[in-house]
């Protein structure tokens, strides 16, 4: 993410202290991709949160939105700058004293409008926290590598002259509208799929119940082991994948009809899914 | 073909919403740039085959550290340069200028610049080198950036980004106390984004839309809680099925789950989003809450739902 060249020059970058510790810690970070491609972790502020920051080596500093900072009880001087006592990563890393830059930047609040990264982003962690670590992105691995770097001190930038690197705010209103006209909704819920509650194998013989677990949805509809799952509602299931697939916006409390094959007879089961997972 | 005029509203009402997202969407590229823009030139357009002929030695590339605090690397494009580029983590396309895409052939000759900060769309790099590193094919956007401009005019010319299509097909360290960025190719091909935004806009509906399901992938053979009210961390285990994975592991209704895979479970949905992220089979820690102390356990999850 590019940023107005203003805020890269404020050079009240104080870098943040780690938390005391004797050897290079290095810290397993889980992430995940926004529908953006933007790399998203989260974070808690002061305790609160979660929120989804983006890790951006292109933001001079870690921004958040004004609405966060206010949730999460930041001290903010007259100039938009605010300092986070806790500054927590999931996955276990905490990082004090994090200078933040509270501000509701057009490139956040543009995604969040139309729901873009298929997320709520909150803000982003940039160079003066992400300097203080070695960090090894690998998009085939589930966790980034966070490697302190100890001892080192990542240099604040520096005071620099440039014009128009604001140009971009400008567009901030002009997107809103049109994201308002398009129709185009944000939707950030999130809701649980409904849980069956069956274990099953899945290879040339098609998706065959392994196991029933007792008390579960799929006990009360009269899943037997050995059972082979053939068809959920109208869709043919062959695999374990399309097992998942036919299932994957039924949240709690739908009702499905199952066929399944036991022995040579097919039964017809229906089970409404419960809570768990 | 003949469609009454109600059908004929119904038509073009779609055709304006279609049109509506697009202007939408355009506009939001034109304005945050980390967009990509390909609609026609996919990102992915090489196999997982020909990934696997790359050869797969790390190479260390130097970069500058910029007073803005910017990392500047050194590329070429098409085989002309070097030109300077900013490499960035949290840009989800590669940005050239028109400097940079006329000098080494980007665009061609008569190709139109755009409405907006010279924006010429969609393009293909032949050739993009860095350091040791050569990838062939590569989509960038053409745009006079204007943060990109502005850090140029006060620190020497800068031509463009590399962002999320060129590092996603690497192992990528980036090491600030070194001045070091180390490639390593890990077979990953980026998806084409900008078609996957197109695709999500277009499939949507007016109105209310429907909630995200998180899909668990695998059984766990646990339910979780939470009461409106509580404000603490984690979620409320209550319900552990006998048999189950989670039941082997050792978890009990009333611990209190607070990580599943490092990941916080700090409401219902958390737990599945987390539970989504881990295939059959992989064990992973999972720690509760249990009598006031943390205890870790170790679910392996079975295939199932």
């Amino acid at each position: 993410m590019r940023w107005p060249i203003a805020l890269a020059l404020c050079g009240c970058l104080a870098a943040p202290a780690l938390a005391d510790d004797k050897k290079p810690a290095r810290y397993e970070i889980p992430y995940r991709l926004t529908d953006t491609k933007h790399v998203l972790v989260r974070a808690k502020l002061n305790g609160k949160g979660p929120f989804n920051l983006i890790l951006d080596t292109g933001a001079p500093a870690v921004f958040i939105t004004k609405a966060v900072a206010k949730k999460a009880g930041a001290d903010l001087d007259d100039k938009g700058w605010g300092t986070f006592d806790a500054f927590e990563v999931e996955g276990g890393l905490k990082v004090d004293k994090v200078k933040t830059r509270v501000e509701d930047l057009v490139q956040i609040e543009g995604m969040n409008s139309m729901g873009l990264a298929g997320v709520e982003l909150h803000g982003v962690i940039g160079y003066n926290v992400l300097a203080k670590f070695r960090i090894e992105y690998d998009f085939t691995a589930d966790k980034l590598a966070f490697l302190e770097l100890k001892g080192f001190e990542p240099p604040s930038p520096e005071k620099i002259e440039a014009k128009g690197g604001d140009d971009i705010q400008t567009m901030g209103p002009l997107v809103k509208m049109l994201a308002a006209l398009s129709g185009i909704k944000p939707n950030f819920e999130v809701v649980p799929r409904g849980f069956v509650g069956v274990e099953f194998d899945d290879g040339k013989g098609g998706v065959v119940v392994k196991k029933v677990l007792p008390g579960s949805p799929a006990e009360k509809a009269g899943f037997k082991t050995g059972d082979v799952i053939e068809a959920v509602k109208a869709a043919t299931i062959e695999t374990g994948a399309d097992l998942a697939k036919a299932l994957a916006k039924a949240g709690v409390g739908t009702k499905l009809k199952v066929t399944v094959k036991r022995g040579d007879k097919t039964e017809e089961l229906t089970v409404e899914l419960g809570k768990g997972l | 073909m003949n469609l009454s005029s109600t059908e004929m509203k119904k038509v073009k009402s779609k055709r304006r919403n279609a049109s509506g997202r697009r202007v939408a969407l355009l506009a939001s590229v034109f304005t945050f740039a980390f967009l990509p823009f390909s609609f026609s030139a996919p990102a992915e357009d090489k196999t997982a085959e020909e990934k696997k002929k790359l050869d797969e030695k790390p190479v260390t590339v130097p970069f500058e550290l910029l007073k803005s605090r910017h990392m500047a690397v050194m590329v070429k494009v098409n085989g002309k340069g070097p030109y300077k580029l900013i490499f960035d983590t949290g840009a989800p396309t590669n940005l050239v200028n028109n400097r940079l895409a006329k000098d080494a052939g980007v665009t061609k000759k008569g190709d139109k610049g755009g409405l907006m900060f010279g924006m010429g769309g969609a393009k293909t790099m032949d050739t993009l080198e860095i350091g040791g590193v050569k990838l062939e094919k590569v989509p960038v956007m053409v745009m006079d950036h204007p943060t990109v401009t502005a850090i140029s005019n006060a620190l020497g010319p800068i031509d463009g980004i590399v962002g999320f299509p060129f590092f996603a097909q690497y192992k990528t360290t980036v090491d600030y106390q070194k001045k070091e960025l180390t490639f390593t190719p890990n077979g990953y091909v980026p998806g084409d984004v900008m078609q996957g935004l197109m695709n999500k806009m277009m499939g949507g509906s007016k109105g209310k839309p429907e909630p995200n399901v998180a899909a668990p992938a695998a059984v766990w053979g646990f339910a979780v809680d939470k009461a409106g009210k509580d404000e603490a961390d984690g979620v409320e285990v209550k319900e552990v099925f006998a048999g189950s994975p989670a039941a082997d592991a050792g978890l009990k209704a009333g611990d209190r789950l607070l990580t599943l895979d490092g990941r916080w479970t700090d409401t219902v949905a958390d737990t599945f989003t987390a539970a989504s992220l881990v295939k059959p089979g992989r064990a992973v820690a999972v720690v509760v809450k249990r009598g006031g102390k943390d205890v870790t356990l170790t679910v392996k999850p079975a295939k199932g739902l």
